[in-house]
């Protein structure tokens, strides 16, 4: 009987004392509210006790009271939902998840178990939410919690004027709506009012109700704009200074902008209140990790790199970034304020620690403000990505952010930077790969105007990296028939907070849908012919890959002739080229094989082992330019190989090239490869031929001091010692 | 020879440059490669070919006896009879040098090495290699599992390298890629003295294994083991703390050119003796290092060095 009673009490527990003890949390009389959770702790039912514990904070105490109510009652999707409530916000999405979806077992339309769903969908950022959001109102219409969410989705979508009405609703749904509200004050500040009525009507329903500002950081973070984002979060722990997510936020973000100290301060406080969400661990480990990490500055340039790659990375990634800053500076007519920071990291963990919660972003780079995170060429496989492209992408976002006051859309900043890539060389940037060709095929490509949504919240996999590519192209498009200036117009559009739509009327002369006409037709005539080729050439290389097994190289030869040109961006691994070059070198045709492999390095092929075989060929016919520069290629793509530094040393001191010869070899010193001696004596002789008799000693001393039995050293000290 | 900074100064040099004085004089080499049972044709072509490599490799080098079983012939009847062969033919004086490639097997208890036909365990190799007199032996066993063949092996004055830390790595491996490769490319000689000895070989095959795995992203499947002093446990990297390798940076596993033939005549002995006095001081200065200025250690450095260089050349003339 007893237990008959508190069975039908659960079922109805969370309408009732609960619901009172969080509606004073969220009018700010935390007293109140504390004395309410108390009570609840000693409430005969399960589900109460685990309310009380949860709104006191001791979530393993709530942990064990939910269990022992679903056990009591494991058909009660309330049960389910409230526990699942608890994990979602104690970030354990994957078990809040798998509760919400036992509870629409039990209930196909429980709205509380949607809402939920749609919670979890919306911290991954998946177009789902709205979708949950969406039913969870149609179950039922007076849940204010999933209107607030539609409203919050809705401006994370970058559509201020939906937001407003989907907050609007809310509002008029309830008069404490106050997450509705922070959509409207965050849709304020956002356009730069320095006041808004929204926060005042909040904060006087609670004068400590942070979390509307912390909305607000959000907000401004996924929009770029760090540095008032950060504001706003600081504004929020005023309020509430146990808003620990708001300041596990605020020690990622200011770490973003390489105020480390501070960032440290914030995260140790999160951690140790019992926030330990995988951004706030990840990024104390991360500030750990650095001391593991060697900085190189100049008066604008801050280069932060791992201890064990530092010597050969700052020649390459130092000589890069000068040259990509003083190009952007011509081209944007932008003067930085601060020094450039550009960190690089080996694992690609670490640096995946710097993108946590920010959606659509690339996996390569990441750029906040001034400071740009991004892959080593070591953290992926040799071959995977062209560093020095993602560098220049990501420089560009510091120039682009810096011009427009971080008042950009995603997807005019990520075309710029797109566009910039090839425009450095045709050989840089990504090809058009099969994902884009289907999206084109399928016709998925975005208006102009909502482009940012394939960014921030895409309805298919590889959305991003096919607003990517249709980003960039939109920018080459405007480059090539208005003309470069014209994107400089447009960004300072972006800059005065106009719209796209506006941008494109007022600088393009056209409505966004027929810019949207003329872009495909030109994009039909620049990638058409790949789009209308790739099925038959796809049905076909499977073909030449069987006849390469097979070693019909005449075959090979007619085949991959007739093929390659219907997808010639193709160069990833078992390209035509490559199956065209070991055909002609089986026949003998060494000059085959190496046309068709500068063709695989011109069209952009990265994989080292082709183009150090191209080089090769072109040492053996005697093209040692063209192999140098090959071989400098590769350097974009996969400094790293001894080998291939050795190579490039000697072609260019053999060329006369010494200030070439002194970088590759020192390239190669700073390998610290196993043979010390053999590197710090070619160090010492390129040295030597540019006239550097100090350097060259300097070197051969090393040589000799690791192997003093090494005769051509010990020749060449001898005639450093005459001299 | 090498003989790195970590396994001592000076006295290990004259020692070992002693030795291997006494070897240059009259010892031989024997090469005993075997290349086993691949199983499937890529294994096969890949072992069959590394040991075709070190052949056509070690038929070159002078003083050198180099014997390949491989395919069909890498049967356990052929090996034993080799080994026993060479316990009848090899002198006190020279050295012994079996590079096993293929796969091996681990069953928790003893490791065998996969032949075509009946395999050979770890144990009946080590006691084949007993009867042979020469004393100073080096067993390269590249084969998967090969760690559980290191304990077995192992005795005093015979150095044991192993592909594997343990008989449970038993993935394919390509160490014996870059062991071959060693024994080609002059950078393995790291003290560029032309003589590629065990330990060097090992760190040159190790470091290369080590690069494939990461540049390849790939999960290491394979860790080198050394041991040479016959009683300790292998080791990653042989240092004189650890005291392995001091055997092995003796071993001249390959001899390339002038050092290969090079008897020394009376009249050079004197500028020899003078070589290895330059040697050792520098080796002392390299040991003071820490303690000295720079510029001083360098000035002291480039002289000494400058001497030896000239001495070289009179040598060389």
């Amino acid at each position: 009987m007893k237990l008959l009673v508190l069975l039908l009490l659960a079922v109805s527990a969370w309408a009732g004392p609960a619901e009172d003890c969080w509606a004073q949390r969220k009018r700010g009389r935390l007293a109140e509210a504390g004395s309410c959770f108390q009570g609840l702790t000693r409430s005969p039912v399960p589900l109460l006790r685990a309310e009380g514990f949860w709104g006191l904070g001791r979530f393993s105490d709530a942990n064990d009271q939910f269990r022992v109510a679903e056990k009591m009652d494991p058909k009660n999707a309330a049960v389910k939902v409230r526990w699942g409530r608890m994990f979602e916000e104690r970030y354990q999405p994957a078990d809040a998840a798998k509760l919400f979806e036992e509870a629409l077992e039990i209930r196909k339309d429980y709205a509380p178990a949607l809402f939920g769903m749609a919670l979890v969908a919306s911290n991954s950022f998946e177009s789902k939410a709205v979708e949950f959001a969406g039913k969870a109102l149609e179950a039922d219409s007076k849940l204010v919690e999933a209107q607030e969410l539609l409203a919050y989705l809705a401006l994370e979508d970058s559509n201020p004027e939906k937001a407003v009405k989907e907050a609007d609703k809310a509002i008029a749904m309830s008069p404490e709506a106050l997450d509705a509200m922070a959509v409207r004050a965050t849709i304020d500040w956002l356009n730069d009012q320095p006041s808004s009525e929204w926060i005042e009507r909040i904060l006087k329903f609670n004068p400590r109700y942070g979390k509307a500002y912390a909305t607000a950081g959000h907000f401004f973070v996924i929009n770029r704009r760090y540095e008032e984002g950060i504001r706003y979060y600081r504004k929020a722990l005023e309020l509430d200074p146990e808003l620990w997510e708001a300041r596990a936020e605020l020690g990622v973000n200011l770490m973003r902008l390489g105020e480390e100290e501070e960032a440290r301060k914030h995260l140790e406080i999160a951690y140790n209140a019992g926030y330990k969400n995988a951004a706030t661990v990840n990024s104390l480990r991360l500030l750990d990790s650095y001391k593991n990490f060697k900085t190189y500055k100049t008066p604008t340039t801050i280069l932060r790199l791992h201890k064990k790659e530092d010597e050969i990375l700052a020649i390459y990634f130092q000589q890069e970034l000068d040259r990509a800053m003083a190009a952007f500076h011509k081209k944007y007519r932008v003067k930085l304020g601060a020094p450039v920071q550009v960190e690089v990291y080996p694992d690609h963990d670490d640096f995946a620690v710097r993108t946590m919660g920010l959606p659509g972003l690339g996996a390569l780079g990441v750029t906040f403000g001034y400071v740009v995170a991004m892959d080593s060429p070591s953290g992926r496989k040799p071959g995977s990505f062209h560093w020095a492209s993602t560098l220049w992408h990501e420089l560009s976002h510091v120039y682009v952010l810096a011009a427009t006051k971080h008042r950009v859309p995603r997807w005019f900043t990520e075309g710029m930077a797109v566009h910039e890539e090839t425009a450095v060389s045709p050989d840089w940037g990504d090809r058009l790969d099969p994902t884009v060709i289907k999206a084109i095929q399928e016709k998925k490509l975005l208006p102009v105007a909502d482009l940012d949504r394939g960014f921030i919240r895409p309805s298919y996999p590889n959305q991003v990296v096919v607003s990517y590519f249709q980003a960039g192209k939109i920018c080459d498009y405007i480059a090539q028939k208005w003309g470069y200036d014209r994107l400089l117009q447009m960004m300072q559009d972006y800059a005065d907070r106009k719209a796209t739509p506006d941008v494109i009327r007022g600088r393009l002369g056209m409505e966004p849908a027929a810019f949207d006409r003329e872009f495909l037709a030109w994009l039909d005539g620049q990638v058409g012919a790949s789009v209308k080729g790739f099925a038959e050439w796809s049905k076909r290389v499977r073909g030449l890959s069987e006849l390469a097994k097979a070693k019909k190289h005449d075959e090979v030869i007619r085949e991959g002739l007739a093929i390659r040109d219907l997808y010639p961006d193709y160069v990833e691994a078992g390209s035509v080229y490559e199956f065209l070059s070991e055909a002609y070198l089986a026949k003998g045709d060494k000059a085959g094989a190496m046309r068709q492999l500068a063709d695989y390095s011109k069209q952009g092929g990265r994989s080292p082992a082709t183009i150090q075989q191209l080089a090769d060929l072109q040492i053996e016919a005697g093209m040692k330019k063209e192999a140098a520069a090959t071989l400098e290629r590769l350097n974009y793509i996969y400094p790293q190989d001894p080998e291939m530094h050795r190579k490039l040393g000697s072609l260019y001191l053999e060329a006369g090239n010494t200030s070439g010869a002194v970088r590759e070899y020192r390239a190669l010193v700073g390998m610290k490869p196993l043979d010390a001696a053999g590197a710090h004596f070619d160090l010492a002789r390129a040295y030597r031929a540019a006239r550097k008799n100090e350097e060259a000693l300097e070197h051969v001393l090393l040589a000799l001091e690791a192997a003093p039995g090494f005769k051509p050293a010990q020749k060449l000290l001898l005639e450093l010692n005459a001299k | 020879m090498a003989v790195a900074a970590p396994l001592g100064g000076y006295l290990m040099r004259l020692l070992a440059g002693l030795m291997m004085g006494a070897s240059l004089l009259s010892a031989a080499t024997h090469y005993l490669t075997v290349a086993g049972l691949g199983g499937e044709p890529e294994y096969e072509q890949r072992f069959s070919g590394w040991a075709r490599d070190l052949d056509k490799i070690l038929k070159t080098v002078p003083d050198a006896r180099p014997e390949t079983l491989s395919g069909a012939d890498a049967t356990r009847a052929r090996l034993e009879a080799a080994l026993k062969r060479l316990a009848g033919e090899a002198k006190p004086d020279d050295l012994l040098v079996v590079m096993l490639i293929g796969h091996g097997t681990f069953d928790g208890m003893e490791y065998k090495l996969n032949l075509a036909g009946p395999d050979l365990t770890a144990v009946e190799l080590a006691s084949l290699l007993d009867r042979i007199p020469a004393k100073r032996q080096l067993v390269v066993n590249m084969t998967s599992a090969s760690g559980a063949s290191l304990v077995p092996l192992q005795k005093s004055d015979r150095a044991v390298i192993t592909a594997t830390k343990s008989g449970t790595e038993k993935n394919a491996t390509i160490f014996a890629r870059y062991w071959v490769e060693a024994m080609r490319d002059p950078e393995a000689d790291t003290d560029k003295n032309e003589v590629v000895t065990a330990l060097e070989a090992f760190r040159f095959a190790d470091q290369k294994t080590a690069k494939f795995y990461e540049t390849q992203k790939r999960i290491a499947t394979e860790h080198a083991l050394l041991e040479d002093t016959g009683k300790g446990e292998g080791v990653r990297t042989p240092s004189a703390e650890n005291g392995q390798g001091l055997l092995a940076s003796r071993f001249a596993l390959l001899r390339m050119g002038a050092a290969g033939a090079a008897a020394l005549t009376p009249e050079k002995r004197a500028l020899q003796n003078t070589k290895e006095d330059l040697e050792e001081r520098i080796d002392q200065l390299k040991y003071r290092k820490a303690a000295m200025a720079t510029s001083d250690y360098r000035k002291q450095l480039n002289a000494l060095l400058v001497e030896l260089a000239k001495v070289q050349a009179e040598l060389d003339k």
